[in-house]
């Protein structure tokens, strides 16, 4: 892998075809102002329309059902548009990749489009900018509120739910804090609240402004004032640098290393776009032992396909149930602790599927898989699906049509792998029979695709 | 006579294994390959979505119970009654009979303390045996496989019935095997092209794309092995014409082969009956309690009975009052069931459920699921239970 793929796969979600014949030989630098310059520009989604207008206690079983069911049908809409938006971000390839970041990170479960879609414009609003103005973002997010049980924190009767992820995982850690230090943040958090339209609304009536001890601190603290002390512990600094490392750079961490960067983070006052153009910048960042060791979450593993192929679906719904046969399924983390990935995405299952997927993908065939039932849907769902999408090769054929059959492959694995593959190309070539010479570089591209090497960025 | 056709099998499926094993990678070679079972066998049943308790093992002769369900209570007469105040619904007169033979203990008001009542967390919670404001990102059968399990570390020893690994089923270091159908498993798996790839690919000092082949050439010799296996026995018994009967019967036809497999993991979904509850929780009652009829038959016809265990939960139970669309909503503690020749206690483990002492509507748990975890772990599986569940809970008086 070259620099530049480098780049682009842990800032962006790779290259394609024609991004990549157009920057391969850009410098690095060159490279990184270009990803910062377009972030700046922010481009939030559209809010489907809202759907409950009343109480849902005073709706009949049937149109609470009705309910739902749009509910289900606006977040599959807002869900398949981020896929595609992450294949084809504008403007901001980095955006995209922190506001995604972000969204493991701060894991929540949406119920419907509405919130799910408001929380991402959240996100992106402040995925590079302030640590705290994020935080606070969302401590404010209705759906996060929900997800949390806020709504149910009130003076007479704390809910700690927040206040305790607030810290165990979205800031600190366990063992930076004390279960007094729990109950104080939740009291501080009460009346936090949602209202019937999605907003966030501060319910005076809810919140205890009694004082609260926390961090050995006495006053009359509010949710501010606690994300104020929590930051100002340089642990935090480190908690979330260590985490965008492994995201980022390497699974495994690099302790000393972390600890510069968290100390430059916290120096910077939380800059998210200063931590981040700091480690795009490293020398290091660029070693080999950095370059092709993170197993591509099932999201990435997709777009990157979508991005290279140029597929387009023929139905919103072949991208949820990729999601959910792969094991990531958007606004719907394994619980707040968000995706454990890594190798945790593999196992004999979800690796043969990886492995069979571009050919199931591009052979239109009828795909043999029954995923988890959701827990909520009636309906034995997801069996035998088709993924059937059109491929868009215009710019590989373009590029690779005039050259010899052996460069041809080593083009295209360079262009598709992060090592070298481990098998010939002749072995490959073997398997590779159309004669019409779209179709090759179709079949060429599903051999590669199928390779385990393809499951690396 | 099991005893030549299974031999026989054995060596037939360990020939055809050891023959697509590379020789440049260790991963899957001949002394590795499962030979044939040592221990017991434990089989989990997830009833998924969460499944009534009180319409499961109704308390008859309790006047609260009718009283919240008005119109989902079932009635006294149509109970399959068990002792002076529990019965079974209508549709599981299967299950009755296995109660009948000693074979089957229900514990009652299982749980854990500060219930949720989300179906995702809850299910996560039971998968992990974490505590309720706790975050494990490993499962509990997981977990057993990484560290606590003797000489069989390898995904076949935990084996999930379906296409793709529950969270239960996921260690740190080590993941048990998904397979629904093992045909279609061996030809997704051992297709030409990745076959050839696994042949002719060279050594890696690239130490994730080593693991990834690794991975792929274990799941294919596995693949393989499973499919050799599930050709040893055809079973002859009946069971429910649904997915769920063949995922049953499949179990049964790889224990009589005998597979190295010693956890099996099937689900039956559906049970989140907010409406109109009675004929959809009737029939997958009937389809569960036919279904464990048929695999208890099948496994005693050649005496592996003895060898097994099944248990059966679901995420929760559901609130005591019905609700006004002849449903029930979420609610907490449930019964779980224990089948097997080894009980300790057959018939009721303890008393039914305090319907006057509720908890906002709901249900107190009395026993911690974890309890029975450990209990399985450390009496059934001969593991350590408080290596795998990180905390000591008491073994109980089940197994």
């Amino acid at each position: 892998m070259t620099s530049i793929q480098h780049l682009y796969w842990r800032a962006g979600f790779g290259l394609s075809p024609a991004e990549w014949l157009m920057r391969k030989d850009w410098s690095i630098d060159q490279a990184i102002d270009q990803l910062f310059a377009e972030a700046t520009n922010l481009s939030p989604v559209p809010l489907p329309g809202r759907l409950v207008r009343g109480r849902l206690n005073q709706l009949s079983c049937e149109e609470r059902e009705a309910l739902r069911d749009q509910q289900r049908q606006q977040l599959i809409q807002v869900n398949a548009d981020w896929v595609r938006r992450m294949a084809n971000p504008q403007p901001s390839a980095l955006l995209e990749r922190m506001t995604l970041f972000w969204h493991g990170h701060f894991a929540c479960r949406s119920r419907g489009g509405h919130l799910a879609a408001q929380q991402i414009n959240t996100i992106q609003q402040h995925a590079l900018g302030n640590f705290r103005d994020l935080l606070l973002g969302i401590a404010r997010d209705p759906a996060m509120i929900r997800y949390l049980n806020n709504q149910q924190n009130r003076k007479e009767q704390p809910n700690e739910n927040f206040a305790r992820e607030l810290m165990e995982l979205f800031t600190l850690g366990r063992g930076q804090y004390t279960e007094a230090d729990i109950k104080a943040a939740a009291r501080a958090f009460t009346g936090w609240s949602s209202n019937l339209q999605g907003g966030f609304v501060f319910r005076r009536v809810w919140h205890d402004y009694g004082q609260k001890t926390f961090f050995v601190k006495t006053g009359n603290w509010d949710g501010e004032d606690i994300i104020d002390m929590i930051l100002e512990k340089p642990a935090a600094a480190e908690f979330i640098t260590r985490k965008i490392y492994r995201y980022f750079v390497h699974p495994k961490v690099d302790e000393p290393r972390v600890q510069l960067l968290a100390k430059a983070f916290y120096q910077s006052n939380y800059d998210i776009a200063f931590l981040m153009r700091t480690i795009f910048s490293g020398d290091w960042f660029y070693s080999p032992e950095n370059q092709g060791r993170k197993i591509k979450a099932p999201v990435e593993l997709a777009v990157g396909m979508i991005k290279q192929l140029g597929l387009e679906f023929e139905q919103d719904i072949a991208l949820l149930f990729l999601q959910r046969a792969l094991g990531q399924q958007l606004f719907n983390p394994p619980n707040v602790a968000g995706w454990p990935g890594g190798k945790n995405w593999i196992d004999n299952a979800s690796l043969m599927l990886r492995l069979n997927l571009a050919q199931s993908i591009l052979a239109a065939t009828q795909f043999d898989f029954r995923t988890k039932a959701d827990l909520e849907d009636r309906q034995n769902n997801g069996q035998g699906r088709r993924l059937s999408a059109k491929a868009n090769i215009t710019a590989l054929h373009q590029w690779l049509s005039s050259m010899p059959i052996q460069q041809q492959w080593t083009s295209l694995a360079t262009y598709l792998l992060p090592t070298a593959p481990s098998v010939s190309t002749q072995l490959m070539d073997k398997y590779t029979s159309a004669k019409n010479p779209e179709e090759r570089i179709v079949q060429m591209a599903i051999r590669l695709m199928s390779l385990p090497e393809y499951q690396l960025c | 006579m099991h005893f030549k056709r299974r031999d026989f099998i054995k060596a037939s499926a360990l020939a055809s294994t050891s023959m697509l094993v590379p020789n440049f990678l260790q991963a899957f070679s001949t002394t590795q390959t499962p030979a044939s079972r040592s221990g017991k066998i434990l089989i989990v049943v997830q009833l998924s979505g969460g499944n009534d308790g009180l319409n499961t093992v109704v308390p008859y002769d309790n006047d609260i119970y009718y009283r919240s369900r008005p119109r989902l209570g079932i009635p006294k007469q149509e109970v399959l009654k068990l002792n002076g105040d529990q019965g079974l619904n209508l549709a599981m007169q299967s299950l009755k009979d296995l109660y009948d033979e000693g074979l089957l203990s229900i514990v009652n008001s299982v749980g854990y303390p500060n219930p949720d009542r989300s179906h995702f967390r809850s299910m996560d919670i039971w998968h992990t045996a974490s505590d309720s404001d706790q975050y494990l990102q490993t499962g509990w059968l997981g977990r057993y496989l990484d560290h606590a399990c003797h000489h069989c570390q390898q995904p076949y020893h935990a084996l999930e019935i379906d296409d793709s690994l529950s969270q239960a089923m996921k260690g740190a270091e080590r993941n048990g095997f998904a397979m629904s159908n093992p045909q279609q498993l061996n030809r997704t798996a051992n297709n030409r092209f990745l076959k050839a790839v696994a042949q002719h690919s060279h050594d890696h000092d690239h130490e994730e794309v080593a693991y990834l082949y690794k991975t792929m050439i274990d799941s294919q010799s596995l693949a393989q092995y499973l499919f050799e296996q599930s050709k040893v026995y055809q079973s002859k018994e009946n069971y429910p014409n649904t997915p769920f009967g063949r995922d049953l019967k499949q179990i049964a036809e790889l224990i009589t082969a005998d597979t190295a497999t010693q956890v099996y993991y099937v689900s039956l979904t559906g049970f989140d009956t907010h409406a109109n509850q009675q004929n959809i929780q009737n029939r997958l009652l009937q389809q569960y309690a036919d279904g464990m009829k048929a695999l208890v038959k099948d496994l005693k016809r050649n005496d592996l009975l003895k060898d097994t265990l099944i248990m059966t939960f679901s995420e929760f139970g559901r609130r005591v009052q019905q609700n006004a669309s002849n449903g029930t909503d979420h609610g907490t503690a449930n019964n779980l069931f224990l089948i097997g020749e080894q009980l300790q206690k057959p018939g009721f483990f303890n008393a039914a459920p305090d319907l006057s002492k509720l908890d906002n509507g709901d249900l107190i748990f009395q026993v911690d699921f974890r309890n029975i975890y450990a209990t399985i772990l450390d009496r059934w599986l001969d593991s350590n239970a408080p290596k795998v569940l990180r905390k000591n809970f008491d073994r109980l008086n089940l197994v």
